[in-house]
């Protein structure tokens, strides 16, 4: 299994907030990102709107996943390609060992790919004796430092060039240099030498298309390209939602992947692969196996509250609008998705209560659905999980976060229902407040068991007239005047 | 359903129950796939059978516009000895980046053929190796000689020239369909790739591609082919501070040559 440090996030999201790098390396992110994607939408011939169209497509997709992954299934046979179906992480991880030990595998180059992050591959095959090398420039990065990537785009965000040039000086033996082009020369270098010799090379899935047949992949460096056509076997992951039934429709989403994570019309590389090298080719694996994996989404179909999740494509335009990522970082959220994407679908896959602080972490603002390449109701789910903590849920084994908060809320909705109560409450309370540190007209720190609340912030006394303390003196003046 | 596997029959097993349906009984596809071309289909095919050179000329403007931003070299060409004079310039001119010696690689291709590149290379004493589609019927050592070979070739020289079946004016985009004796390593080894193409062969966009490799005749029996791929431009990368540099792990520089004066 993949690491998980979810537990972590308000610890780890303290230590993003005080890196000032971190902070300015984010913000200068969204600043460009974030503006551009909204504004490639608005360049679109069909206007934001299409994402629109894209979220029925998906969620017409979802709702045939039995029928469009058969379809895919089939095909891709009969071009000569296996495709295995993996429950768990394990069983995806498993198969992989297995058609990497058939083919005694020594060396495996890897496209980037978050669902492999997820279900943990790479340190599976490094314990069965595989050496895996990460072939994006960012993950590569990450790799050499060993430490896990920030955003899903751009994993090694969170690393100066200064940093970059002494790992490199370190790991690969260069003369020192900070120069951008320089670094990437020799990172381009030292993956060809990796690229010639690997056995196997991985990939994710972008999106598949039933009615063709095929798996696309899309990157700008060409990385997943070399992998998936030099080595003797290519091996690719993908989320069993990841697909879509016809070519026109998987051209729209495309389309909008491409302006979601990067705000491009096209990444510079897409490709579409049916199948091994066929009889006459020269070049292109042997053998191409998809893994199509489960690893907890068919209990995410199964709910129709979150189902809405399935229709994510991972373009990672909500990290690039989100102001909580955007100050915290993406290694608070201690697992494979981070932003409001890892908000909401870290604690399906993981564990609502185990991962509770992200999705009580976010604002709730409401960018991260105008971002969404797929116009993905983000909020509304953060909220739905909010509401298990809350009062706990037989179906996801949610336990309510916290049992006196929830005494808490009773005891206040049964005050608050009685009128009486509820003014000899809030008279007790206007006199007590008189006891309470104070400055500049705020109330500085609450007294136990409430403590916790002016923990960070200072509080607005009780107004010295209740409004309806005034609305019964103003109504007896008016009266009196009559 | 055949060529069942016990893991694939409880994957789906578990997908109908969480989709409320019977978890044995396969599904019909129902209205999910077209059966034949819609309205929007007939329509740009209509337009592509219907263009015009002056349209195609305002089409390739596109392309060109399309490319700057992407380091897309477009030049269009009046003709095939144009073609080559531009070619062999782009070879004479450029430094390999790994060693010292000159070889290029191209595809065998009809168009490539015809542009006859053999003669002013052996000219220069550089190399031209092209790759032949491997016999089918060879034994299987025969098959893998070949294929090593070509693969030392490929990865020996510093330029790839290829043809394609298509170029999308709208994201410059090169597309390109997998056949014997036009590997992809081609576009994608070297560290120069130069495209070859025809005036013709320029579309407006994927929807077009689309409408065409899904319902024109012509194309659609072989479809999609076993492997199709999408260029853009040069490799990039903007992993180290977000600073734009070309020439990540692919080609450092793609030019593509438009052949104005004649048809495919």
């Amino acid at each position: 299994m993949s690491d998980i440090s979810t537990e972590k996030y308000v610890e780890e999201a303290k230590r993003g907030i005080a890196d000032p790098v971190l902070r300015r390396s984010l913000s200068s992110l969204q600043d460009r990102f974030g503006r551009g994607t909204a504004e490639a939408y608005r360049k679109l011939p069909e206007g934001p709107d299409l994402r629109l169209k894209a979220h029925e497509i998906r969620e017409k997709a979802i709702e045939n996943l039995d029928v469009l992954l058969e379809a895919l299934t089939i095909k891709i046979r009969q071009n000569g390609g296996h495709v295995f179906f993996a429950a768990t992480a394990k069983d995806a991880v498993d198969y992989c060992l297995e058609v990497a030990r058939r083919n005694q595998v020594r060396l495996v180059v890897k496209g980037k790919s978050m669902v492999t992050e997820e279900i943990g591959l790479n340190p599976a095959l490094e314990a069965a004796g595989v050496e895996v090398v990460e072939t994006d420039l960012g993950e590569y990065i990450i790799q050499l430092a060993g430490e896990k990537p920030s955003h899903i785009i751009a994993p090694a965000i969170h690393k100066t060039r200064n940093e970059i040039a002494d790992l490199f000086v370190r790991k690969l033996g260069i003369r020192r240099t900070t120069d951008p082009p320089e670094l990437t020369q020799a990172a381009r270098k030292a993956l060809r030498t990796k690229f010639l010799a690997a056995d196997m090379g991985t990939s994710g899935v972008n999106m598949a298309c039933a009615e063709s047949g095929h798996i696309t992949t899309v990157s700008n460096e060409g990385n997943i390209r070399m992998a998936t056509t030099l080595p003797r076997v290519h091996v690719a992951f993908m989320g069993m939602e990841r697909i879509v039934a016809r070519l026109d429709e998987y051209e729209i989403i495309l389309r909008l992947l491409c302006r979601g994570a990067a705000a491009q019309t096209m990444g510079t590389y897409a490709s579409y692969i049916g199948g091994p090298r066929r009889p006459g080719d020269s070049d292109g694996p042997d053998e191409f196996h998809l893994v199509v994996i489960d690893n907890g989404r068919s209990r995410i179909l199964a709910d129709p509250q979150f189902r809405e999740m399935l229709c994510c494509i991972r373009c990672a335009a909500c990290l690039n609008v989100c102001p909580v990522y955007g100050k915290i970082g993406g290694h608070a959220y201690g697992f494979a998705y981070s932003g409001p994407v890892g908000a909401v679908v870290t604690p399906l896959l993981t564990g609502i209560n185990r991962a509770k602080d992200l999705c009580c972490g976010e604002t709730l603002c409401g960018a991260c659905m105008d971002a969404c390449s797929m116009n993905i109701d983000l909020p509304r789910m953060l909220l739905a999980l909010r509401e298990k903590l809350a009062y706990g849920d037989a179906n996801w084994q949610v336990e309510p976060a916290s049992r006196a908060e929830g005494i808490a809320y009773r005891g206040w909705s049964w005050l608050i229902c009685n009128r009486r109560l509820y003014e000899l409450g809030v008279k007790l309370a206007a006199a007590g407040q008189k006891l309470l540190p104070q400055k500049n007209g705020l109330i500085r720190r609450l007294p136990p068991p409430v403590q916790g609340w002016t923990q960070s912030r200072d509080l607005h006394p009780l107004a010295r007239e209740t409004f309806m303390e005034r609305w019964r003196k103003r109504k007896q003046r008016v009266m009196s005047n009559e | 359903m055949s060529m069942e596997t016990p893991d694939q029959i409880k994957f789906f097993r578990r997908i109908r129950t969480a989709l409320g349906h019977a978890a044995d009984v396969p599904r019909d596809a129902g209205q999910l796939f077209a059966e034949g071309p819609s309205a929007e289909d007939l329509q740009l095919l209509d337009r592509i059978d219907k263009r015009t050179t002056a349209e195609r000329q305002t089409l390739l403007e596109r392309l060109m516009e399309a490319g700057k931003p992407i380091n897309l070299r477009v030049t269009p060409v009046p003709d095939m000895d144009a073609a080559r004079t531009a070619v062999v310039a782009v070879v004479d001119e450029k430094k390999p980046e790994w060693g010292e010696s000159k070889s290029v690689a191209a595809w065998r291709h009809p168009l490539i053929d015809r542009l006859g590149l053999e003669a002013p290379l052996a000219r220069l004493q550089i190399p031209l190796r092209i790759t032949d589609p491997i016999d089918p019927k060879a034994s299987r050592e025969c098959d893998q000689a070949e294929r090593e070979r070509q693969r030392a070739g490929i990865i020996a020289s510093f330029i790839g020239v290829t043809a394609a079946d298509f170029c999308m004016a709208d994201t410059a985009t090169l597309v390109m369909r997998n056949r014997p004796g036009q590997p992809r390593s081609v576009a994608l080894v070297p560290s120069i790739h130069i495209a070859v193409i025809t005036l013709d062969q320029i579309l407006v966009d994927m929807k077009e591609l689309f409408a065409l490799l899904r319902w024109n005749e012509r194309y659609r029996p072989e479809g999609l082919s076993n492997y199709m791929s999408f260029i853009s431009g040069p490799s990039k990368t903007a992993d180290i501070e977000a600073t734009m540099v070309h020439g990540a792990h692919g080609p450092r520089e793609v030019h593509l040559f438009v052949i104005t004066g004649i048809g495919g």
